[in-house]
């Protein structure tokens, strides 16, 4: 496991495509710490490894999937009126392929 | 618009009132809270009357916090990675209340995405207190609490990850409601942590929220979580009649002795909830003391953390600044994105988000993301242990009234106590969860909430009713008692 650093911080940042200012990096490992702390002690919970990890509130749900069948899909200019710029049916953005990185 | 829904109905109905009247009364009284209070993100005020129908809703104005997708009108999350972002879609909750004539007049101020708990992160500013300004509203649905305490209206919708209806509504002296998981659908809710965010409503009564949730609720197609409720019925099921109910307090939580140095505030808080239990036992409800692992509550806080973190670092990858939001700068699409990401997230926000991220990789997920999983399924498996003895469980919400704006809720300290956060146990396991006030100290109100078991909301709602009939603080209206020095 690595240990959660300052340089791992602005790593995942980094990763994330987050800029972090030097106190907003402090205050993570501070928050981290505690949550740390605290489900450290989470590990010495009697049988806790045996506990199946719940990932939902509903335990009795289940799930109903619909028809297979193919519906209109939102008008181009609907999906593309949020967007800063376009060109035509097309979101623009700077060259990817073969541009400076 | 200091009137019950069923107040407001009746005179609509009669002639006395017309929608447009409302909806200009709600109007003014929105410019003359959000200049105190800054309570709104967005006023509508070309807000059009409806036909007065037999329904409840009809003609009457509401709230909605701004991270409901409302097609053609602003919705930002309160975040400014979306400060323009206008949907060509509306979530399903408010599409039903549209379809019943209920009349939207504002978008509400939110924390950031849901991530916090102070009604302070918002992008359009802080949210104040409209009992005292220099204390926080909480959050994360801090405008609409705001504004439904103020008589804006008689509801807003709201949304609940860890408490997000049910302590803002505490702090402001309302009521707030966040029914059985996936009882409203979640379609065109901004997602902040999927397997715990619940749509739900704040209103100052609770026959009030079983009648928004009655028809907001339901199965719908777009949201796969959503399950027929066809049969419950809540508005229908309130008749006070309690007597011989089951309620339970937990001792860990609710006894002074357990706190090293409680506050003034904390001592009144706790004696205040007592008495109330003597309100429900009045009632013929038999409540008892219940012990539960004071191990397993102290974790609670963080395990919330870890779980929310991971799942919103997941959610809101998508949030690039590309497709929709503010075009970040820079000479390739990487830079544009960490631009538009850094400026536009706020430091909380930030901070989680690493936070998850860490969390989610794979060689600190058993330690971390599935320890906190399994600690989730420990604490439901103790509250649904309680629910086969108890029909509810009733405790205090918070340590007391409003904090001050200047102690910062959303750091999470060592001190942190179960107490503050011990509702995110209806967000793990889905429960229905209601939040009434139940007293006031130093003249800011105190809140009590029940929660009880899965599908059992009409139980819960009746609970919370007949306590709320024997007090004094059913559709009360914030009275400003403190205000900051200018």
């Amino acid at each position: 496991m690595s240990k959660f650093t300052s340089e791992l911080v602005d790593d995942l940042a980094a990763k994330l495509l987050i800029g972090l200012s030097p106190e907003e990096n402090q205050m993570v490992l501070d928050e981290f710490a505690i949550i740390d702390e605290n489900l450290s002690k989470v590990d010495s919970f009697q049988n806790i490894k045996t506990i199946e990890p719940m990932t939902h509130c509903l335990d009795d749900f289940t799930f109903t999937l619909r028809e297979d069948e193919a519906e209109p899909s939102i008008p181009i200019e609907d999906a593309l009126r949020n967007c800063d710029k376009t060109e035509g049916r097309e979101v623009e953005v700077p060259k990817v392929v073969g541009g400076e990185n | 618009m200091d009137k019950t829904i069923e107040e407001l109905h009746n005179l609509l109905k009669s002639g006395e009132v017309t929608s447009r009247e409302l909806i200009e009364e709600s109007l003014k009284k929105s410019h003359e809270i959000q200049e105190k209070y800054n309570a709104f993100v967005t006023i509508l005020d070309d807000a059009k009357e409806t036909n007065v129908t037999d329904h409840f809703l009809s003609g009457i104005p509401f709230g909605i916090k701004d991270n409901y997708s409302t097609k053609d009108i602003l919705s930002t999350g309160s975040s400014n990675t979306l400060k323009d972002y206008v949907p060509f879609f509306t979530a399903t909750a408010v599409q039903k209340l549209l379809d019943v004539g209920a009349v939207p007049v504002n978008k509400t101020v939110l924390d950031e995405f849901g991530m916090g708990g102070t009604g302070t992160t918002g992008h359009t500013g802080i949210v104040k207190n409209p009992w005292d300004t220099t204390r926080m509203t909480a959050g994360s649905s801090a405008g609409s609490a705001c504004a439904v305490a103020s008589g804006v209206y008689p509801y807003a919708l709201g949304s609940d990850t860890g408490d997000s209806i049910r302590k803002p509504a505490a702090y402001c002296g309302i009521v707030g409601y966040k029914p059985t998981y996936g009882m409203i659908s979640r379609y065109g809710l901004f997602a902040f942590a999927s397997s715990l965010d619940h749509c739900g409503v704040l209103t100052r009564s609770v026959a009030d929220a079983a009648i928004v949730t009655d028809t907001t609720k339901g199965i719908d197609e777009h949201d796969m979580t959503s399950w027929d409720s066809s049969d419950i019925h809540l508005y229908d099921s309130l008749n006070g009649d309690v007597k011989d109910k089951k309620l339970c307090y937990i001792k860990e939580l609710c006894d002074i002795e357990v706190y090293e140095n409680p506050t003034e505030e904390l001592k009144k808080h706790l004696e205040n909830f007592m008495n109330s239990l003597e309100v429900c036992k009045s009632l013929g409800m038999n409540v008892e003391e219940v012990s539960v692992d004071k191990q397993l509550l102290d974790a609670l806080p963080s395990v919330y953390v870890a779980i929310s973190c991971a799942e919103a670092t997941s959610n809101m990858s998508n949030l690039t600044g590309i497709i929709f939001g503010p075009r970040g700068e820079g000479k390739n699409v990487t830079e544009m994105m960490m631009d538009h990401r850094t400026k536009g997230f706020s430091p909380l926000i930030k901070r989680r988000f690493i936070i998850g991220s860490y969390i989610l990789q794979k060689e600190n997920q058993e330690r971390y993301f599935k320890n906190a999983q399994r600690v989730r399924r420990m604490l439901v498996d103790t509250w649904k242990n309680l629910f086969k003895s108890y029909d509810a469980v009733i405790l205090p919400v918070g340590s007391g009234p409003a904090k001050h704006l200047d102690e910062s809720k959303d750091i999470l300290t060592k001190d942190t106590a179960a107490l503050e956060e011990h509702l995110q146990v209806g967000n793990f396991g889905g429960f229905p969860s209601i939040t009434i006030p139940n007293g006031f100290i130093n003249d800011l109100p105190v809140a009590l909430n029940i929660t009880g078991n899965c599908y059992d909301d009409e139980n819960v709602l009746n609970i919370a009713y007949a306590i709320e009939s024997k007090m004094n603080y059913k559709n009360q209206i914030a009275k400003e008692v403190h205000h900051e020095q200018i």
